[in-house]
């Protein structure tokens, strides 16, 4: 069975780490839905969780 | 979800996550980035189309790669990537407009029973502007997921 074969059948991630992804992780590539998000979260708070 | 995914890869804290979407209009690569919003645990999700050219993201723009079920299915494996790391936290997804959010509420409709057996699934209705357990058939404008199960085993062994 294939890498990607595992993945379809599965839940479970199959992760490859990149290095280069490294760039972007902590900027802000999404400011607009950002912005969105703190909106709605401001405005409706969260759900009820069930725990 | 047991459905088409493409192979994806991550950086090591498993916040950022990139893959291929291979389709009509040739090879598109996809970003999908959790950004912690500033409030308690709460991370929103973040995905659009990247551009090496500009070094830019587009979330605003409906591919249609021809492959939109395949996409959906990829990005929700990396939400099960992200909490297997960060199991504590709260994923808030909403589209950058009401196309893209449509998509997701299609994305978490076909794979609603899957997903439920491993998150709790709260939509914020558009009528009312309140949060409830997700429902099929109802219009919302944002999402929250939160992990239940976190030990998942491989289905090929159940």
């Amino acid at each position: 069975m294939t890498t990607l074969d595992k993945l379809n059948n599965s839940k479970l991630p199959i992760i490859v780490i990149d290095k280069n992804l490294e760039q972007f992780r902590d900027k802000e590539l999404f400011p607009k839905k950002m912005e969105k998000a703190k909106e709605i979260l401001k405005k409706s708070g969260l759900p009820k969780f069930k725990k | 979800m047991n459905k088409p995914k493409y192979l994806y890869k991550s950086e090591d804290e498993f916040k950022v996550y990139s893959f291929y979407s291979e389709g009509i209009k040739g090879v598109i690569k996809k970003l999908v980035v959790f950004s912690h919003t500033g409030e308690n645990n709460i991370y929103n999700l973040g995905f659009g189309d990247y551009d090496p050219k500009t070094e830019q993201i587009d979330d605003e723009t409906i591919t249609n790669n021809g492959d939109s079920l395949k996409v959906l299915a990829t990005v929700a494996s990396t939400v099960y990537a992200f909490t297997e790391k960060y199991p504590d936290a709260l994923v808030f997804a909403t589209g950058s407009n009401g196309i893209r959010t449509r998509l997701y509420r299609m994305g978490i409709a076909n794979n609603l029973e899957d997903i439920k057996e491993d998150f709790e699934v709260y939509g914020l209705r558009v009528d009312n502007n309140i949060w409830e357990e997700f429902c099929i058939g109802i219009d919302y404008e944002a999402f929250i997921v939160k992990r239940k199960n976190i030990n998942l085993q491989n289905d090929n062994a159940r």
